[in-house]
């Protein structure tokens, strides 16, 4: 803990504990997302208009989704995985309005992939029985069970990690091309106001918050589905 | 922001587990129950509740197309029969119709013969007592005219008779020019 890098400023104390903007934006997301599907689901018609046809193509797509990767009969799975790709991609680019991603937090996306592995155990074992799932690692030869069992606990790891570390380096280097501006509208122009900071970064925050970002946000999301009905066939 | 309160405020590490990690637990869970509850539990429910009801109607469009088809074939056929009916009714009609004309026709016809041949008889009548009339008055006249050429009375009654067969024997031809 310290006052310098790129980790998540502390908020508030609560107590003793110190809530990171992490938490604070991640209430934020959840009050939007909140808010948006009372609003937009209050007075659902039978022909879409407005904001109905957002959340029904919402909607279907997750739905649409989860069907063709996990099969019909795993459709109520379509909540958790609509839930983890709006949490997933609203917090990748949620940097655009200046706030900390944050899935730049490595306690978030460790949450998610963990909550993933837990699901994967649980449905795994839930659908086949405790012994046919443990038979599965020691497929196809006996000696390879301490390798499958690495193999299974990467999963989380990866899966939490290359989402963090896609969107950390999107903050640092965001951050250090912030710097360099600053700096370069000094050395050149001889002013403290940092005139370059305007419109250069544009093109950056596309890639990094909207492309990385949402591209992320569906790559954790196809994982995460992938694992769980592997788990479960 | 300024660069004053970014290097003020305290940061957690940035590769670290730590409470965040509670936080976000209890985030996800929340959020995932939001969603649920209020975005993909109603409008999953409510789409699938649109679907079936379209397909419901769809259903009802076709069961009352076919009946509609049926009920079209059932008064298609109705209709060629009283079609077939109207036009025998028509020709009984106009039948009865031509017959009764003919049968008028030949009533006329047959009083008109009738009125012809009661004038044609009313008018030998007539002539026949015209013939009479002049025969008795011929007979009168002879008789007169003798009477006179004989000076004597004849008896009327008495010759009147031979008179007549007489006229109506010698006369008659004459009478007939």
């Amino acid at each position: 803990m310290g006052s310098e890098g790129f980790g998540p400023r502390i908020a508030f104390y609560i107590g003793d504990i110190p809530v990171s903007e992490t938490v604070t934006v991640t209430w934020l997301i959840i009050f939007v997302l909140g808010l948006f599907s009372i609003l937009a689901t209050r007075n659902l018609k039978k022909e879409p208009r407005g904001l109905q046809i957002i959340v029904e193509t919402l909607v279907s797509t997750v739905n649409n989704l989860t069907k063709q990767n996990m099969g019909e009969r795993n459709l109520a799975f379509a909540p958790f995985v609509g839930t983890l790709l709006l949490f997933i991609g609203i917090s990748n680019i949620i940097g655009l309005l200046g706030f900390r991603p944050p899935t730049g937090d490595l306690n978030t996306t460790m949450c998610l992939s963990i909550t993933t592995f837990v699901l994967t155990q649980f449905f795994g074992v839930k659908r086949k029985g405790i012994v046919n799932y443990s038979k599965g690692f020691l497929q196809p030869m006996p000696f390879l069970l301490p390798l499958n069992i690495i193999g299974e606990l990467a999963n989380p790891v990866s899966l939490g990690f290359r989402l963090f570390g896609n969107i950390v380096a999107g903050i640092i280097i965001m951050s250090l091309l912030y710097g360099a501006l600053g700096g370069f509208t000094e050395m050149l122009l001889g002013i403290t106001v940092p005139l370059f900071q305007a419109g250069v970064p544009a093109v950056l925050h596309i890639y990094f918050d909207m492309f990385a970002g949402l591209l992320q946000s569906f790559i954790f999301t196809m994982l995460t589905m992938v694992f769980i009905s592997g788990a479960m066939e | 922001m300024s660069m004053d309160m970014v290097t003020a405020s305290l940061r957690l590490g940035l590769v670290e587990l730590n409470i965040t990690f509670v936080f976000q637990l209890i985030n996800t869970l929340i959020l995932y129950l939001i969603l649920k509850k209020f975005l993909f539990g109603p409008v999953t429910a409510f789409m699938q509740k649109r679907e079936n009801d379209i397909k419901m109607q769809i259903q009802d469009a076709k069961n009352l197309d076919a009946e509609a088809q049926k009920l079209r074939e059932a008064y298609e056929a109705k209709l060629a029969l009283a079609d077939d009916e109207g036009k025998d009714v028509v020709k009984k009609y106009t039948q009865r119709a031509e017959n009764r004309a003919f049968e008028i026709v030949k009533t006329a016809e047959a009083e008109v013969d009738t009125m012809k041949l009661n004038a044609h008889r009313e008018l030998e009548r007539e002539r026949v007592k015209a013939v009479n009339e002049l025969k008795g008055q011929i007979s009168e006249l002879t008789i007169l005219a003798a009477s006179k050429v004989v000076e004597k009375d004849l008896n009327e009654a008495d010759h009147k008779e031979l008179i007549n067969k007489f006229i109506s024997e010698v006369g008659e031809t004459q009478w007939q020019n």
